[in-house]
């Protein structure tokens, strides 16, 4: 049995996933063929990116249903606008853009929605990401908790690594913005942990 | 926790988690969808042009319907009862009655018009009532030739009919000077 990309899931079997590694094919004529309505290539990248976009939406959202939502709309907008990637950056920074405009866009198209995101982030039944781990899982935990705008620029400058004007480009807001939020997001996150007994 | 150890900690977070359920059948269900038509802004010119049109040709049929509607006031088909053929052609009162009520109208309705169209109508009415005369005079020989009645009371009513017309032209001209 060839080895599998991705079967960590209790929820579906490993069967469901078809693509091995010996079928992975090159990303740049997988997207080329996916370019040309090849819908299994397309699948190969899914497979390929899903866990990345699904763990920034998570990020972002700090909901699982939510992020799950997010990441299947990304890559439904991908599909639809994948004429248009010309390669001039990564496929998966293309992708993240796409997903954090996926997930702007169900904030503002439900205040409900959203307001339901925060009552779940609040509540934090369970830890989101498996391998954060001790103090890492408190950490995320607080980012979590973190008001939207502060937890967007958090999320994409310092976990993720963009700049801030990379981030304030896929957020829509300044770099300054960027760069207060960021600082606020900074204070929030340090009031929290101290509250929890973090040593300065 | 300070700025440095905060930074450092961020970095180490997880950037990637697996989904607990199977999401590309979604996905798949959605992209393999037949591709719907869309509305592109050529298709709403398009239907703005119709809708222009369509709107332009109901306001003009409206307009034209109530500028008419005065002419519809005299019920013809009841004078052409009475006008129908009793004692030897001669025309029923009511008929008669309309058509002097006309006839008197028609000198000052006439006025109001251009000298040509003065004139047209001049040449029509004398051309029906020309035709009048003759059928009256075939009538005389053939009283009762069916084809010669239909005729004179074909006649009678194109003259009574451009009267009507003469009137109504007359009041469209009033009403643009009263505006």
């Amino acid at each position: 049995m060839p080895a599998l990309l991705t079967a960590n899931s209790s929820d579906y079997s490993p069967d469901m996933v078809t693509v091995a590694k010996d079928e992975v094919e090159d990303e740049a004529a997988c997207i080329w063929r996916a370019q040309r309505s090849d819908t299994r290539a397309f699948e190969t990248l899914y497979r390929l990116h899903v866990d990345k976009i699904y763990g920034l939406c998570l990020r972002m959202t700090g909901n699982v249903s939510e992020a799950e939502d997010c990441t299947q709309e990304a890559f439904i907008q991908a599909w639809n606008k994948l004429s248009k990637f010309r390669g001039d950056s990564a496929f998966t920074t293309w992708m993240h853009r796409i997903a954090v405009n996926t997930v702007l866009g169900r904030i503002r198209k439900s205040k409900r929605e959203h307001d339901r995101i925060q009552t779940a982030a609040d509540a934090l039944p369970t830890p989101l990401f498996t391998n954060d781990d001790g103090e890492l899982r408190d950490l995320a935990e607080a980012v979590d908790r973190l008001p939207e705008g502060a937890r967007h620029v958090f999320v994409l400058h310092a976990v993720y690594g963009y700049s801030h004007d990379e981030a304030g480009s896929m957020l829509g807001i300044a770099t300054g913005t960027s760069k207060a939020q960021l600082h606020r997001a900074r204070r929030l996150l340090a009031q929290q942990l101290k509250e929890q007994g973090f040593e300065e | 926790m300070n700025d440095d150890k905060l930074t450092t900690a961020a970095q180490r977070l997880s950037k990637e988690a697996s989904p607990q359920r199977d999401l590309w059948p979604g996905i798949a269900e959605a992209i393999e969808a037949p591709v719907r038509r869309r509305w592109t802004p050529m298709f709403a010119q398009a239907a703005a042009v119709l809708l222009l049109v369509g709107a332009s040709s109901a306001v003009t049929y409206i307009a034209m319907k109530d500028q008419q509607a005065p002419v519809t006031v005299v019920s013809s088909d009841l004078l052409f009862e009475q006008a129908s053929f009793g004692n030897r052609y001669n025309l029923g009162p009511g008929y008669l009655d309309a058509r002097n009520a006309l006839a008197a109208e028609l000198d000052a309705d006439l006025a109001r018009l251009s000298p040509q169209s003065r004139a047209e109508i001049e040449e029509n009415i004398e051309l029906i009532r020309t035709a009048i005369h003759d059928i009256n005079l075939a009538l005389e020989q053939e009283p009762d030739n069916a084809l010669l009645q239909q005729r004179l009371l074909n006649a009678y009513r194109e003259e009574l009919s451009l009267l009507r017309r003469v009137g109504g032209l007359t009041r469209n001209v009033m009403m643009r000077n009263d505006i």
